[in-house]
């Protein structure tokens, strides 16, 4: 029973960090149909910008930093690559977004050299604590609390603010959007924003001990490429989706690895995901393209 | 126009005929490697990679990839192995030449770089990675090129061309075992758990624990992980709950920091035993610092640590050191230097053969033993087959240069190592 | 009077005609005579470069009309590349106590695997038929998940993760690719084992690119690009979406499964699958890397996708090999000849896009228009 407690927790917490990620993928995707292949990267980055902060300043001085960092680095993607590219097609600007990845991959880990590998996570990172009986690491728990304040915030902000409308009806009808006056690149440019800064806040709990594991920063990489199953699984246009997706695939993973095998719990995140595409090809929460002749 | 279209064709196709005619080809077969010829001084058989003045040698090594901790330091060590035996007037009246290529951990990579490679070098004073010796046994083979690589696992022993230096990944768990249980921290018929990669390297670390437990009456539970996975915690908390009264880790030192910081978040206080590659200096500054310098964590090495009182050591040190001033040492200088060492005691073994021909070399190779200045045990190549030693220096982790200090002065070597038969023991 | 107008245009259109296919023959012929003398020039290291983009490049014709003619998006290509490795290793090799095989003729075996690539591929219609876009995407990357988990499980098949099962090289008739002791000799340079798979890839090659172009110009390619423009539509006009769809995976498949046969044969005959799912040649990185080259060649362009393939499998191999001596930094900070590979790699993606949204095959298009006014 502790076990089933501890794997549900992990699971949790696990899928609270992926659903922030797949959060501002879609976000992403809802704002500029682009599939973002560089969130993993907005994560290492802001990792990085965190890392080497936390040499001059306390830890939540250089958190608010590093998620600032990340954030402008989505922004500056959007504004000096994806909006030059006219002509590109979305298929070919996620092709971009590869490119952007693996400069950004190769410069950090280069940057990183032969040092010890960074782990960002320090007030809640390898210290455990009680609940219901079972041992659990703080950072689980923590990441859980944190993402789910913070999905509460944007899903506020985006019934509630003039942002939120402009997004909605951008995503709804980009012409007809236009037309009714909203500034379409304010709208693109701030999703990459929020998406970046999310990725920021993603990379705390995932360069941790408990949830990246020993590469630390570095691992966080490969970690995030979880959001891809998770922004899919939920459906690529909802951001409802996108929450319920991390959820289940930090699950899935989680009590896979528990009760099957590690090597097992990646297919099984993919094999949950191919099961709700062949029930539903648009996701859980996806809107289904209606066919017009 | 037409006729002009036709012409440049025409143009195009004389062109490349009459590339190919004009006289013999530029590519020599084994181009820029065959020197000193039949002859050479002092009349000694050569093929690739000795001139009359030159042995050069190549290291595969990983300076950009994952393991690039592990392959500047190799890479160093050989660098300044070479430079010593320069300065002492170098292997059979030859100097020698280091010529380092990085693969990034990357075989695609490794495939082009040995093939250019091959043409220059007598042989590979390193090689690094184990997809990157998969893919270069077959070619390394064909050429007679001999190798040093940077893993254990006895089950590559089975041709001449891999030179192992050190006990092999059974070996270093059988050891491991017998000493924990020599100090009274597991007894006949405990559970052990086995935490490995689920590759060769994990794989071979198994044999040796399953060995171990047969001749033990233990039970031994086994987690396997993929060498990417990072995140352990399943892993522990199966073994906790099997009730394993030590964990024996072949794991990559990524995966070490969090089985063992896992371990102390889960109250798991059982000794853990992890082969050589589970660890790096640089987990003492990872959450999972503190567990390891507890005492919980012990591993080994074929070579003595970077803080040893050894003088060929303390040498390395102080040359590193002031090349390096701000580095982090590890153990990869020193390896690198008993690579060295190795080379060239089967150079010169090849020289008093009158043989420095890669085949010379092989055969070279099954005739030495290997005094390392006690930088390691003594190193016997005589029996094809076998680790060149099946003795291991224990360590635990300590805040000092290297991060690793000696448990016992001498290396350690078991009863059932020394019973044990690896896979191509004849 | 329309007749004597017209008489002249005919056989000025004819002789124009007359005048291609014999350029295109001395081409084809010239094309063949450097291949024929190439790796008497070409050191090793270097053939070995071409060979690989060779291998990329088929398996990227196989991506770009999937992708670029059919519509369909796929991230699963290194899955089949795996799927065409093991299959040739099973069906060429020698059974052992250790691995499976059946001991076949390699030719037979070869095409045995293609076969199988091609079934794997159809296998998957019911799933790729129901889903777009993206979404098909990122599930048909599931397979690269489940191909490494399945590899890992049952070594006695795709050979262990760490060293593999050996296969062996194609022997054509007699003509053995993987000859030790060379007795073939041009321009006095013995015909070893890298240059005898040279001259097979490059009619591969060949032979994938010509049966790719008969598809894509014939009936097969209009069906294609109907489904891609709008399925209702297509299936109005009486094309089998669902069929269209199933045969263009089947056909990406193949050229996949030959992709990944000529992996084995570069690595001299080794079938190895990776140790991590995100690092290796079967690896999601290498199915990503797959797209990229189309997208660089331009989408539906097979000879775009050589040049996709140049860039993607070529550059990272041929950068290191331009190397100066070097010491060696401590700090591990240095630019070693692999970062910098990886970054101009990186850049030039994100370049092509900007500035050349149609791949490079739409710049080539351009310069011969240029050429031709």
């Amino acid at each position: 029973m502790t076990t089933f407690v501890q794997a549900i927790v992990n699971g949790l917490g696990e899928g609270a960090v992926f659903a922030l990620l797949a959060l501002g993928f879609v976000i992403i995707y809802k704002a500029t149909e682009t599939v973002n292949f560089a969130h993993g990267s907005l994560a290492l980055f802001g990792g990085y910008v965190i890392y080497r902060a936390k040499e001059h300043l306390p830890w939540f001085p250089s958190v608010v930093i590093g998620v600032v960092a990340a954030a402008l680095l989505g922004l500056l993607i959007e504004r000096l690559l994806l909006s030059r590219a006219k002509n590109a097609t979305p298929d070919s600007l996620a092709i971009l977004t590869i490119g952007v990845d693996i400069v950004i991959l190769t410069e950090i880990t280069r940057r990183l050299g032969t040092a010890a590998a960074p782990f960002l996570g320090d007030p809640y990172d390898s210290k455990p604590m009680h609940l219901f009986g079972a041992t659990v690491s703080r950072t689980y728990v923590v990441a859980l609390i944190v993402a789910l304040l913070l999905i509460g915030l944007f899903f506020a902000a985006f019934r509630y603010t003039n942002w939120g409308l402009a997004m909605r009806a951008q995503a709804e009808n980009r012409e007809a959007s236009a037309l009714m006056g909203i500034r379409s690149w304010r709208v693109t440019a701030s999703a990459w924003l929020v998406g970046g800064g999310l990725a920021g806040i993603a990379v705390i709990f995932l360069a941790t001990n408990d949830i990246g594991g020993g590469s630390g920063l570095l691992a966080s990489h490969t970690v995030a490429f979880a959001a891809f199953p998770a922004a899919v699984l939920g459906g690529l246009t909802s951001a409802e989706g996108a929450v319920v997706g991390g959820l289940l695939v930090g699950l899935t993973d989680s009590i896979a690895s528990q009760y099957v095998d590690l090597n097992f719990a990646s297919v099984a995140v993919y094999l949950v995901m191919l099961l709700v595409l062949v029930v539903r090809p648009a996701g859980l929460f996806g809107r289904v393209e209606q066919a017009r002749v | 126009m037409r006729l002009k279209r036709l012409t440049t064709t025409g143009l195009v196709t004389t062109c490349a005929i009459g590339l190919a005619l004009s006289g013999c080809s530029v590519k020599d077969p084994e181009a820029g490697g065959i020197g000193g010829g039949g002859g050479g001084a002092r009349g000694i058989k050569t093929d690739v990679g000795v001139t009359a003045d030159t042995i050069t040698l190549g290291a595969m090594t990983d300076e950009s990839g994952v393991f690039k901790v592990l392959g500047l330091g190799i890479t160093q060590g050989n660098q300044m192995w070479a430079a010593d035996v320069n300065k002492s007037g170098g292997i059979c009246g030859r100097k020698i030449k280091i010529v380092p290529a990085d693969t990034g951990y990357s075989a695609e990579k490794a495939v082009p770089l040995y093939n250019q490679l091959k043409g220059q070098a007598l042989g590979l004073v390193q090689l690094i990675g184990s997809p990157i010796l998969a893919a270069l046994k077959k070619p390394m083979v064909n050429d007679k090129m001999a190798a040093i690589p940077s893993s254990w696992a006895s089950t590559n022993l089975d041709v001449p061309n891999v030179v192992m230096v050190g006990p092999t990944y059974d070996v270093e768990m059988i050891n491991g075992l017998s000493y924990l249980q020599s100090q009274g921290k597991i007894k006949n018929g405990d559970t052990i758990g086995h935490i490995y990669v689920d590759s060769e390297y994990g794989k071979n670390g198994l044999l040796g624990s399953k060995y171990y437990a047969s001749k033990h009456k233990m039970n031994v539970v086994q987690a396997p992980v993929s060498s990417t996975a990072s995140d352990l915690t399943s892993a522990v908390t199966k073994l906790k709950g099997a009730g394993a009264k030590a964990v024996l880790l072949t794991t990559t030192p990524a995966q070490t920091a969090s089985a063992v910081g896992v371990a102390k978040a889960q109250g798991l206080t059982v000794p853990f035993y992890g082969s050589g590659p589970t660890y790096t200096p640089q987990l003492l500054d990872t959450p999972a610092g503190s567990a390891l310098l507890s005492g919980q964590f012990l591993t080994d090495a074929l070579m003595v640590p970077w803080n040893s009182t050894v003088p060929q050591a303390a040498s390395i040190r102080s040359q590193w050191t002031k090349a390096n001033p701000k580095g982090e040492p590890t153990f990869g200088p020193i390896q690198g230097y008993v690579f060295g060492l190795v080379w060239g005691q089967i150079l010169l073994q090849a020289c008093s053969d009158g043989d420095l021909t890669r085949a010379g070399v092989l055969k070279a190779v099954q005739k030495v033993s290997v005094d390392t200045r006690n930088l390691t045990a003594s190193l016997d190549f005589t029996y094809p087959g076998q680790p060149s030693t099946r003795a291991q220096f224990l360590m635990k982790p300590a805040r000092v240069p290297g991060g690793l200090d000696l448990v016992q002065p001498q290396a350690y070597v078991s009863q059932e190592a020394l019973s044990y038969k690896t896979p191509f023991q004849k | 009077m329309s007749e004597a107008v017209e008489a002249p245009v005919v056989t000025a259109r004819r002789d124009h005609e007359t005048v291609r296919t014999a350029v295109k023959y001395a081409l084809i012929v010239a094309a063949g005579i450097v291949v024929w003398l190439l790796p008497a020039y070409v050191k090793n290291e270097w053939l070995v470069v071409l060979m690989w983009i060779m291998t990329g490049a088929v398996g990227a014709m196989g991506l770009t009309m999937l992708v670029g003619q059919a519509g369909q998006l796929s991230l699963a290509h290194t899955f089949f590349l795996l799927v065409g490795g093991v299959a040739y290793a099973v069906f060429a090799s020698k059974g052992t106590s250790e691995y499976i095989g059946f001991g076949l003729p390699t030719l037979l075996s070869a095409v045995l695997a293609v076969l199988v690539s091609a079934a794997a591929g159809a296998l998957f219609a019911p799933i790729s038929g129901r889903l777009r876009g993206i979404y098909l995407g990122v599930a048909s990357l599931s397979l690269v998940f489940l191909g490494f988990w399945l590899a890992n499980q049952l070594p006695s098949l795709a050979g262990s993760a760490s060293s593999g099962r050996y296969a062996p090289s194609l022997n054509f008739f007699g003509f053995d690719f993987g000859v030790q002791t060379p007795s073939l000799y041009v321009l006095n340079v013995p015909m070893g084992q890298t240059e005898r798979t040279f001259w097979l890839f490059a009619a591969l090659t060949a032979i994938a690119y010509a049966l790719g172009r008969g598809a894509m110009n014939g009936r097969v390619g209009r069906g294609w690009r109907a489904v891609r423009d709008n399925e209702a539509m297509a299936a109005v006009m009486g094309v089998s979406v669902v069929r269209q769809k199933a045969m263009a995976f089947a056909i990406s498949s193949a050229y996949a499964g030959l992709a990944g046969v000529m992996t084995v044969w570069w690595y001299s005959g080794l079938m190895k699958p990776d140790e991590a799912v995100d690092h290796g040649t079967y690896s999601t990185t290498v199915a990503i890397s797959f797209l990229a080259m189309c997208v660089i060649g331009g989408l539906g362009s097979l000879g775009g996708s050589v040049i996709g393939a140049a860039l993607v499998f070529g550059l990272p191999l041929a950068l290191p090999l331009i190397r100066s001596e070097d010491t060696v930094s401590a700090g591990g900070t240095a630019f070693t000849p692999v970062v910098i590979t990886n970054l101009i790699y990186g850049a030039l993606i994100v370049l092509i896009v900007i500035f050349q949204p149609r791949g490079l095959a739409g710049l080539w298009d351009r310069a011969i228009r240029l050429v031709r006014r």
